[in-house]
């Protein structure tokens, strides 16, 4: 998980700021579709690689398929070659990845097997027969936050994260603004841990944060730590990655989860249709194009504010926008001018925080 | 600002704890001359096998930490097998063993569902009437019964290694497996049985990690702290008590890093994730400027021995 998203940030600056390739013909499929997924951890991570696999088994429901997945494959050439040319031989030709860590090595293979579709999420290399894609995930924490805001007795809250870059950063602003959405006065206490996966550290900030009268704590790293710290010391989280009412049921109040399905299935379809062109700098998906989604709300979040949240979704599916001007920065700079909104290559080097934001330099 | 003080030297102790055993148990190994890298290893595999025996047994979290240790001590077998009979490259051997324990974790905690999984964990225990001192009682006498564990093993540990025969024939067995062997004294029993305990002083730390304080399992979850155990250990000169002063100095300062961004102290954070190890330097700098030259790293630390070989 922290490699693939540590340099997810090249993949923001390959996104945008380029100027797009003249259009590419459909990508055409030789033979029957035969669909894999290959994941670089183990497929029950509670994070990232499950929810992943739960989007696998949606679409062998959905689409009447066996998907077969290959774990345990390292982010590194020597792992990925085999493991994809193995199922390539067994006439796999859709062929999904599962971290940033696979760009090279699927670039590589794309070339080599031009008959043969790959699609890699958190990726940042694509081509005509490759698409890297990453959800805009501000959207869904935005919506947690509006939850936390209503669940904050205080008007505190508490933020979890791992290191403080772009894709992080969005997340901390937008949990803010949805909070203040509701409270004008809330604030969020951010803790960055430097460690995506060390469940040790993220109970320790758990902690301290509690100590400071904080009630509701979101979170952007890889294990439920912070939920189940909040429901042992009866205060309330939201989560990232999937809903994780599974391991604190009482405290989490929502939570901002993958849903890849919503968009593989029509890719897949696509693909299986040959009318399959992927955009030459990857998908960047908003709710509306599936990718991520909320699983809302817990009961501590008061009927009219679950209503609020809903609208507010139905609000970003038709195009509102988080990042969207007037918008200044906690020192009072402004960094969205009226009438605009932030770009793409704003976002993934956001290095700024909005007002109310309390963090370390 | 007193609450602030109190609050964080009241924590510290569960974050000191895990150091110190893992450096203990390096200590105990490596007196014997075995050069033992695997801590991160032996951490993880202490790590779930204590979740694992929480979630599948219940019971008491002492007993899951027993069963921890057991289980260490079981893989370190394979490790005092290759370099006390087969007489393998301790650094080669060493370093494997944490990647032999890394996969063995994944698969086992994969299969059986134990990743993510919320466990119980321990309690403090009051020792009265010293609970009821002011500050001292909530920081040295309400804490968990592994915290007074340690300082337990520490003192006995002490005594048996200065005062004891098992203690002299170990440290014999480190600094002159020749001599010792002469003496009659089994080279290939001590380390053996030195490899053993420390992988089981390992493993309580790795198990205190995942069920005292962390209270849950994830993949990979000792984060390096297996390493700093080893830096600890040669900074603390092979000296046990040394040892304890530094993991203090670690967990008083992984205590105080998120505490330090909760409230809000405007400090940069890559300056806060960095003094840990600005304070080992600063500590050995000084360690090494007060004192003579001598490591106090045992004389045959990572020399496999053979009986009357030449050198």
């Amino acid at each position: 998980m922290t490699r693939h998203i540590l340099r997810l940030l090249a993949f923001g600056l390959a996104l945008v700021g380029l100027s797009a390739l003249p259009a590419m013909a459909a990508f055409k499929l030789k033979g029957e579709p035969k669909i894999a997924l290959v994941i670089f951890t183990q497929k029950n991570d509670g994070g990232w690689s499950q929810a992943l696999d739960e989007a696998r088994q949606r679409l062998e429901a959905s689409m009447g398929v066996k998907i077969p997945v290959v774990e345990n494959v390292p982010e590194n050439a020597t792992a990925i070659r085999p493991a994809v040319e193995l199922l390539i031989s067994r006439g796999f030709n859709i062929i999904i990845g599962s971290a940033f860590g696979y760009s090279d090595t699927f670039k590589e293979l794309s070339e080599k097997y031009p008959d043969v579709a790959f699609l890699n999420p958190a990726g940042i290399t694509n081509g005509p027969n490759l698409q890297s894609f990453y959800g805009r995930t501000y959207e869904s924490q935005y919506l947690c936050g509006m939850a936390a805001g209503a669940a904050s007795k205080s008007g505190k809250l508490g933020f979890v994260a791992a290191n403080p870059f772009g894709l992080v950063n969005w997340t901390v602003n937008a949990y803010a603004l949805g909070a203040q959405q509701v409270n004008p006065n809330a604030t969020v206490t951010v803790i960055y841990t430097g460690a995506w996966n060390d469940p040790v550290k993220e109970r320790a900030a758990a902690e301290a944060l509690i100590e400071q009268g904080i009630d509701v704590i979101g979170q952007h790293v890889d294990t439920p730590a912070t939920q189940i710290v909040a429901q042992e010391k009866g205060v309330y989280a939201t989560g990232h990655h999937r809903d994780l009412r599974e391991f604190a049921p009482k405290a989490t109040q929502c939570s901002s989860v993958w849903v890849w399905d919503r968009f593989l299935e029509p890719e897949i379809k696509k693909i299986i249709a040959g009318d399959w062109t992927p955009p030459a700098y990857g998908a960047f998906l908003s709710i509306k194009e599936g990718g991520t989604d909320i699983a809302c709300c817990g009961d501590a979040v008061p009927k009219d504010a679950a209503d609020k949240i809903t609208a507010e979704r139905e609000a970003i599916v038709n195009g509102k926008q988080v990042y969207a001007g007037p918008l200044a920065d906690r020192d009072g700079k402004e960094r969205v001018p009226a009438g605009q909104v932030l770009s793409d290559a704003d976002l993934w080097k956001m290095d700024w925080f909005v007002k109310g934001v309390i963090s370390q330099k | 600002m007193a609450d602030f003080i109190l609050n964080w030297l009241v924590v510290s102790p569960a974050f000191a704890v895990p150091f110190a055993l893992a450096a203990l148990g390096l200590i105990v190994a490596e007196k014997s001359g075995v050069l033992f890298l695997g801590a991160e290893g032996f951490m993880l595999v202490g790590a779930m096998t204590g979740a694992g025996a929480l979630i599948t047994m219940g019971g008491h979290p002492l007993l899951a930490l027993l069963v921890a240790m057991l289980a260490a001590a079981l893989v370190s077998l394979i490790f005092a097998f290759l370099v006390v009979v087969l007489r393998v490259d301790q650094i080669i051997a060493g370093l494997s063993m944490v990647f032999l324990c890394q996969g063995l974790t994944s698969l086992i905690s994969t299969q059986q569902g134990w990743t993510n999984r919320p466990i119980s964990g321990l309690d403090p225990i009051a020792l009265w009437p010293l609970s009821e001192l002011p500050i001292l009682g909530r920081l040295l006498f309400h804490q968990d019964a592994v915290f007074y564990a340690t300082i337990a093993i520490f003192v006995a540990f002490h005594w048996i290694s200065n005062r004891s025969l098992l203690g002299l024939r170990l440290k014999a067995v480190g600094e002159n497996p020749d001599a010792a062997d002469a003496a009659g004294v089994s080279v290939a029993l001590y380390r053996f049985g030195a490899v053993l305990c420390g992988a089981a002083l390992i493993g309580l730390a790795g198990a205190y990690l995942s069920v005292g304080v962390a209270k849950i399992w994830v993949d990979g979850m000792a984060g390096g702290r297996g390493w700093i155990a080893i830096a600890l250990v040669i900074f603390a000169r092979w000296q046990p008590w040394r040892a304890l002063a530094g993991a203090v100095l670690f967990g008083c300062i992984e205590a105080l890093i998120p505490r330090i961004a909760a409230a809000g102290i405007q400090v940069p954070q890559y300056f806060m994730l960095m003094t840990p190890y600005v304070a080992t330097l600063a500590v050995m700098i000084w360690a090494a400027l007060l004192r003579s030259p001598r490591t106090g790293q045992p004389a045959a630390l990572g020399t496999p021995f053979v009986r009357e070989e030449r050198r």
